[in-house]
């Protein structure tokens, strides 16, 4: 973890702090019913202006808010193919255990690695700040996690390739270079 | 035989009472070409602010009056352009003391186009890093109501 | 004089009401019944649960003089609450009338008259229903106010003549109607609002200034000025005789309920769990400082205290300001250090004091129940910046 990396934290942490004021709010369109506006999209004025925060075309975060939930999307770094593959299974692994993370929404919204959808019934259960504290720790440690895992990969690649080279260099009964 | 997909049709589209896009905010009464016209000229007097190295000047004179809603692009574009001219040759260390000296209105525009440039990286000479440094800077002096104001307003830069 | 702090439940507070001599307070925790508390020294206890709603209640209100409580529901319905003898047992027990509101959304908010003969209801059905009694049928109608209303009514405050009720709405709008209704109301005396009041007329229309939704209104003890608050983090007051209009901007997060304490202040508070204070007349306002004197209650619980310590706070003070962007220096930042430890839902008024209101109360959504002084306020200064970045 750099210190470039703080700005775009800080700027993700006081958007995200702004956009979880939400209260409980009755469908307007729908009788008795009580939906996350944001994702039914049907009445305009409760929907807010999505926010971007971005650091390079990967690495950016939407932020959409709304008066009863607020969905919050992240775009993760990918450099190369392995990383889009272990970025891939990753958010996979997560989305398919979607009710344990309570926050994780099932799907990502288009053009994004990974969605949540934070609603007036979690601001209410949890506290505000903690939400944020873990949105923000998913974001460092997702980073880690993939850049770990390649380097792991990369090990065993290695080891795979030794063992194999051996077998060989023995069936040819030459010594290694 | 009526249409398979009347289940699908949105009929809460024909609701009269409901708002749309275009009633949220009061329209400009300004003419798309006067604001083009207006934007240019702001572009010619923030070279001259910068040219005296007065950022904070340069900053008010670019923020002010700013453009909104649709068919004036262009002139968006524009400002755009002009904004990030300044906001790239401004060292780092000057940035509190310039945002400071804006006024309120001024610093909500600001964080309106910190947020448009950064929905659009990569964009022209967008640099992620600058918008950052500057937005960290802005919602110390603004706050975060400066945020709230920037999704609450819908007259969009 | 420190706040009187009570934690009444787990679950959100949604909305809270006193009775007259502020011994028993009626309050809904986020949940389809509302309760009625009784103060038994320093604690409430539950004397009675007020059930017929079948989804979440959005607004209470108990009139003084009558002894009647109203309350609101997403379930489209409101019930007036009234203290009768049970035939069998010869105990006083609430019973609900239904009220024929006619809305079909969510009720949102619900207010008494000063007279107490007429109360409003705000809906999500884009209307609000002004409530009278018909002896006759002996149930409550209600006349609507519908036009030019786009969106949920979020909150409602009367006119202290009885006649003049202010609304806010997520249209982004504050407007004052007439709900002059003649069978119940005197014809009104002229005011700034305007001299002929027939029903549903439009005396006052104001934008939020950023375009936030209107999530609070209330007019002044007098009734010739109205503030508003709305999403933009925004407090206005209008002086509609002046003709002007007074913004301060916050540089924190929204407001959501507002109280009049005087002719020239105001208390408000909402997502930023601390009650601000405005002060102002005619000539200007602006924010003169917050109830919660956090300031106290930090420098005590704050982490640095001995020298030893002080070195690997400092350290993580840096290490979480480079890993997660952390600004504040405050690391064990298990709470908030205001005495509400989430959004504050409801402001009202507690106590009066020569003509002024001494004390307020307010509930939130961590389940506590203060009541403030309102004359202790301590300045803001030096808390901005890292505070809100919380």
């Amino acid at each position: 973890m750099s210190n470039v990396l703080r700005p775009y934290l800080a700027a993700v942490r006081s958007t995200l702090t702004a956009a979880l004021t939400l209260e409980n709010f009755s469908s307007q369109v729908v009788e008795r019913h009580n939906k996350p506006e944001v994702e039914v999209q049907t009445s305009k004025e409760v929907l807010l202006n999505p926010l971007t925060i971005s650091r390079n075309e990967n690495e950016r975060v939407l932020i959409e808010p709304s008066v009863n939930s607020v969905r919050v999307s992240i775009g993760i770094k990918q450099a190369d193919e392995i990383e889009r593959i272990l970025c891939h299974k990753f958010t996979r692994f997560m989305t398919q255990r979607a009710e344990n993370f309570v926050v994780l929404r099932r799907k990502p919204v288009s053009g994004y690695d990974i969605s949540f959808l934070i609603t007036n019934t979690h601001t209410e259960t949890m506290l505000k700040h903690k939400i944020v504290d873990f949105i923000i720790q998913f974001m460092e440690e997702v980073d880690k996690e993939i850049s770990e895992m390649k380097l792991s990969l990369n090990a065993r690649a290695r080891i795979v390739a030794e063992s194999y080279l051996t077998a060989v260099s023995l069936s040819l009964n030459c010594p290694y270079i | 035989m009526a249409d398979i997909n009347f289940r699908k049709i949105d009929i809460d589209q024909w609701d009269e009472d409901a708002l749309h896009e275009s009633e949220l905010y009061e329209v400009d009464p300004r003419d798309p070409q006067q604001v083009l016209e207006e934007a240019k000229a702001r572009q010619v007097a923030v070279r001259s602010s910068l040219a005296r190295s007065d950022i904070s000047g340069a900053l008010t004179t670019a923020l002010e009056s700013a453009p909104y809603g649709p068919n004036v692009e262009e002139a968006k574009t524009i400002t755009l352009q002009t904004l990030l001219t300044i906001l790239n040759s401004t060292k780092s260390t000057e940035i509190s003391g310039v945002v400071k000296t804006l006024s309120p209105d001024t610093q909500d525009v600001l964080m309106k186009y910190l947020y448009k440039g950064m929905a659009m990286p990569g964009w022209g000479d967008i640099s992620g890093s600058v918008l950052l440094g500057w937005h960290e800077k802005l919602t110390e002096v603004a706050g975060v109501g400066c945020i709230v104001r920037t999704m609450t307003d819908r007259r969009i830069v | 004089m420190a706040p009187e702090v009570y934690a009444l439940s787990q679950n959100p507070i949604t909305c809270h009401a006193f009775n007259a001599d502020r011994s028993q307070v009626a309050v809904s925790f986020n949940n389809n019944d509302a309760q009625i508390l009784e103060r038994r020294g320093s604690e409430w206890a539950t004397t009675e649960t007020l059930a017929e709603h079948d989804k979440l209640i959005t607004s209470i209100d108990w009139a003084p003089n009558s002894n009647r409580i109203v309350t609101a529901s997403q379930d489209r319905n409101a019930y007036v609450w009234e203290q009768k003898q049970d035939p069998e047992t010869g105990k006083l027990v609430w019973k609900p009338t239904l009220v024929l509101l006619r809305i079909n959304r969510a009720a949102t908010y619900v207010r008494w008259s000063p007279k107490e003969d007429k109360f409003a209801v705000a809906s999500g059905a884009r209307a609000i229903a002004i409530c009278s009694f018909d002896a006759e049928n002996n149930w409550w109608v209600a006349k609507q106010l519908k036009k030019p209303i786009r969106a949920t009514v979020l909150s409602i405050d009367w006119h202290p003549n009885n006649v003049l009720l202010a609304a806010g709405s997520a249209d982004r709008k504050a407007r004052v109607f007439s709900a002059y209704i003649k069978e119940v109301d005197e014809r009104p005396s002229p005011t700034v609002w305007g001299s002929k009041l027939p029903f549903n007329t439009v005396c006052g229309e104001y934008n939020s200034p950023s375009g936030g939704w209107v999530h609070a209104v209330g007019f002044s003890p007098s009734g010739d000025v109205l503030a508003f608050a709305s999403h933009d983090s925004t407090i206005s007051i209008v002086y509609p005789g002046g003709p002007s209009i007074y913004t301060v901007r916050l540089p924190s997060l929204p407001l959501v309920s507002l109280a009049w304490t005087s002719e020239y202040s105001v208390v408000a508070a909402g997502h930023d769990c601390r009650p601000l204070v405005f002060s102002g007349s005619d000539q200007g306002w602006q924010e003169s400082g917050t109830l919660d004197d956090a300031s106290s209650s930090k420098a005590a619980s704050s982490g640095f205290g001995g020298p030893g310590r002080l070195k690997s706070n400092a350290f993580a003070t840096f290490q979480n300001a480079d890993s997660r962007g952390q600004s504040s220096g405050n690391v064990a930042d298990t709470k908030p250090n205001t005495v509400h430890q989430n959004t504050i839902t409801s402001v009202r008024p507690y106590d009066a004091a020569n003509g002024e209101v001494s004390r307020v109360s307010t509930s939130g959504v961590d389940g506590n129940l203060v009541i403030w002084d309102a004359n202790a306020i301590s300045a803001l200064t030096g808390r901005l910046g890292g505070a809100q970045l919380r």
